[in-house]
C-alpha cells in the first residue's frame, strides 16, 4: 500500500516537471517552425548561393562574388554610398530628435499628445512614399520652388531633393518617429533630480548637459544610432522613385539585379549578405555595447 | 515647469520637424482633389479638368483600376493580425513566464528582422521557395516583419507586472488552467494585444520591399499600387493613391498613440 502511494507521487512529480518543460516548448513550436522555415533556412540558403558562381556552380565554394563587390567600381560605390548616407542619416536623426524627445519627457504643456502623434506619423511609410512626397515638395516643379518663383522670381531650392543633402532630408523624414520614440523611452527613465542637484551646486546649463545628462543618455544615443542606421541601410525606395542616375545604393543594386533579366544570383546573394552583415553587426554590436554600459551605469 | 531657453529651443526644433512632416502630406491630399493651378503648381504634370475647383476623378480611377489590390492588401494585413495573435501571444506568454534553455536565443531570433533589410530576406526566400512565389510567400514575409512587434508588446506587458503571482493566487483559490488562462492571463493582455494588432496592421499595410519582390501577377499589395502610379501615372492620380494610403495608415497610427501611450514606446523601433 505504501509503495503504491509512493510510486503515484513520484510519477505525478515527474509529470509536473515534464509538463513544465513541454508546455512552453509546445506554445513556442509554431513560432519556432515559422522562424526556421522562413528565416534561418532561407538565409542559410542565400549564404550558400553567395559562395557559388552563378555560371559554374560546380566550381565549388569561392569568395569570388564578394571580391567582385569590392572590385567592380559600380558595386563598390554603391556600398560606400550606402554606408555614407546611412551614417549621415543616423547621426542627423539622433541629434535632431533629441530636441522633441527632451521636450516630450521634460515639459508638460497643452497639445503635447498631438505633436507626438504628428511626429510618429511616418513610422510605417515605405521609402518610396517619402520619395514621392519630396518630388511634390522639392522636385523641379515642386511646391516650394514654385512658391518661391512666384514670390521672388527665382525657383529657390529647386531640385535639391535630387542631391545628397536632399536625400538625407528624405531619409530623416521616416527616421524621425523611430529616433524620437527610442530616445524618449530612454530619457523618461532619467531622473531629473540629478540635473536639479547639479544646477543647485552651481553648474551652468551646458555643464549639466555635458557632465550629467550626456553620460546618462549615451547608451540611448548609441542604440538610436544603431536603429536608424540599420533601417537606412536597407531602404532604397526613395531612390527608386527619384531615379537619380549618378547615384546608387547597395539595396537598389540588388533590386535592379533581380528585376533586370540577366540576373547574377551569386552576386545578388553576396550583396544581400553584405548588407545584412553590416546592418546586423552594427545593430547587434552597438546594442551589446549599450547593454554593457547600462550595467556599469546602474 | 519653468519655461526657459531650453524649452523654446526644443519647441522650435519640434515645430520645424512637424512642419516638415505635415507640409508634403497637406500638399498631396489637396493635390489629389483640387485644381493644381490653384495650389500654384504647374499644370502640365497634373491631369484632370482645369475648370472645376474640386475634381475627384482620380479617386474613381484608383478604385476602378486598383480596387482589388487595395482589398488584397487589407486582407493580407488582417490575416497577419490573426496569425500574429495565434502564434506570437502564446509564444510570448511561454517566453516571459516559463523561460527555458535557449529561450533567450529564440527572442533574439524573433527580433532579427528589425535589423534585417527587406531585400535580403526577399532574396533568401526567393532562392529557397522560388516556385512558391505568390500571396502565400508574401504572407510569410509579412509575418516575419510583424511578429516581432506583437511578441515585444506581449512580453513587455507580461514582464511589467507579476502574472506569476496572479496565476498562483488564482490557482490557490482553485482555478483550473482554462479558468486562469481566460480569466487572469488574457484579460491582462487585452491592452497589449490591441496595441500589437494595430502595429501589425499598420506595418503590414505599409510594407513594400518584401511584398513587391515576392509577389507575382495581380493583385499586388497597395504600396505596389503607389509604385505603379508613381512610375506610370500623372501626379494627380499618384496623389489620390497616396491619399487613400494615408487614410488607412494615419487612423491606425493615431489609435496606437491613443491606446499605447508610453508602453508602446519601446516597441515601435523596428523597420
Amino acid at each position: 500500500m505504501l509503495t503504491h502511494d509512493f510510486t503515484i507521487n513520484a510519477s505525478s512529480i515527474f509529470s509536473v516537471r515534464e509538463r513544465r518543460q513541454l508546455v512552453p516548448l509546445l506554445l513556442c513550436a509554431p513560432l519556432l517552425l515559422l522562424l526556421l522555415a522562413f528565416l534561418v533556412w532561407p538565409l542559410a540558403h542565400l549564404f550558400q548561393q553567395s559562395l557559388l558562381l552563378t555560371d559554374t556552380p560546380a566550381a565549388g565554394i569561392t569568395l569570388r562574388n564578394y571580391l567582385e563587390i569590392a572590385s567592380v567600381p559600380r558595386y563598390r560605390h554603391a556600398l560606400l554610398w550606402s554606408l555614407e548616407l546611412s551614417l549621415a542619416v543616423a547621426a542627423c536623426s539622433t541629434l535632431i530628435c533629441l530636441a522633441p524627445a527632451w521636450l516630450f519627457t521634460r515639459y508638460q504643456f497643452r497639445g503635447k499628445l498631438v505633436m507626438r502623434g504628428i511626429l510618429t506619423l511616418p513610422m510605417t511609410f515605405a521609402g518610396m512614399i517619402v520619395g514621392f512626397l519630396m518630388v511634390i515638395l522639392l522636385g523641379r516643379t515642386g511646391f516650394i520652388p514654385q512658391m518661391f518663383e512666384r514670390l521672388t522670381g527665382t525657383p529657390f531650392l529647386s531640385g535639391i531633393g535630387y542631391q545628397f543633402p536632399g536625400l538625407i532630408l528624405d531619409y530623416l523624414y521616416f527616421e524621425i518617429p523611430r529616433a524620437t520614440l527610442t530616445l524618449e523611452s530612454a530619457l523618461c527613465k532619467l531622473d531629473s533630480r540629478l540635473e536639479q542637484a547639479a544646477r543647485s551646486l552651481g553648474a551652468n546649463r551646458w555643464h549639466v548637459f555635458r557632465l550629467v545628462v550626456l553620460p546618462a543618455i549615451w547608451p540611448a544615443l548609441i542604440s538610436t544610432f544603431a536603429v536608424t542606421f540599420s533601417v537606412s541601410l536597407g531602404s532604397f525606395g526613395v531612390l527608386l522613385v527619384l531615379s537619380i542616375r549618378r547615384f546608387t545604393l547597395l539595396p537598389l543594386e540588388i533590386f535592379t539585379q533581380y528585376i533586370a533579366p540577366p540576373t547574377d544570383q551569386g552576386i545578388a546573394a553576396a550583396m544581400s549578405l553584405t548588407l545584412l552583415t553590416v546592418a546586423f553587426l552594427t545593430g547587434y554590436g552597438l546594442r551589446r555595447v549599450t547593454r554593457r554600459m547600462g550595467i556599469t551605469h546602474a | 515647469m519653468h519655461r526657459n531657453i531650453g524649452f523654446i529651443f526644443c519647441l522650435t526644433v519640434t515645430i520645424a520637424l512637424m512642419a516638415m512632416i505635415l507640409l508634403p502630406l497637406v500638399v498631396v491630399v489637396l493635390g489629389s482633389c483640387i485644381n493644381a493651378s490653384l495650389l500654384g503648381l504647374s499644370t502640365d504634370l497634373w491631369s484632370g479638368s482645369l475648370h472645376d475647383i474640386l475634381d475627384f476623378s482620380a479617386f474613381g480611377y484608383i478604385f476602378e483600376n486598383y480596387g482589388d489590390w487595395a482589398l488584397f492588401s487589407l486582407e493580407l494585413a488582417i490575416a497577419c493580425v490573426a496569425i500574429c495573435l495565434l502564434i506570437a501571444v502564446p509564444a510570448g506568454y511561454a517566453l516571459a513566464r516559463y523561460p527555458f534553455p535557449g529561450s533567450g536565443l529564440v527572442e533574439e531570433l524573433v527580433l532579427l528582422p528589425f535589423s534585417l533589410p527587406g531585400i535580403t530576406l526577399s532574396m533568401g526566400l526567393l532562392a529557397t521557395y522560388g516556385e512558391l512565389r505568390g500571396p502565400l510567400l508574401v504572407l510569410a514575409g509579412h509575418l516575419l516583419y510583424t511578429i516581432p512587434f506583437m511578441l515585444k508588446v506581449v512580453t513587455a506587458t507580461l514582464r511589467s507586472f507579476d502574472v506569476g503571482q496572479l496565476e498562483t493566487a488564482a490557482r490557490s483559490l482553485g482555478a483550473s488552467f482554462p479558468q486562469r488562462l481566460f480569466l487572469v492571463v488574457l484579460p491582462n493582455l487585452r491592452h497589449a494585444m490591441m496595441v500589437g494588432s494595430l502595429l501589425v496592421f499598420a506595418v503590414s499595410w505599409g510594407e513594400f520591399n518584401v511584398s513587391f519582390l515576392l509577389n507575382r501577377g495581380r493583385p499586388q499589395t497597395f504600396p505596389a499600387v503607389l509604385y505603379d502610379t508613381y512610375t506610370n501615372q500623372s501626379i494627380q492620380i499618384s496623389s489620390a493613391a497616396t491619399t487613400i494610403f494615408l487614410a488607412i495608415v494615419i487612423p491606425a497610427v493615431i489609435a496606437i498613440q491613443w491606446f499605447g501611450g508610453r508602453e508602446s514606446v519601446e516597441v515601435e523601433q523596428g523597420a
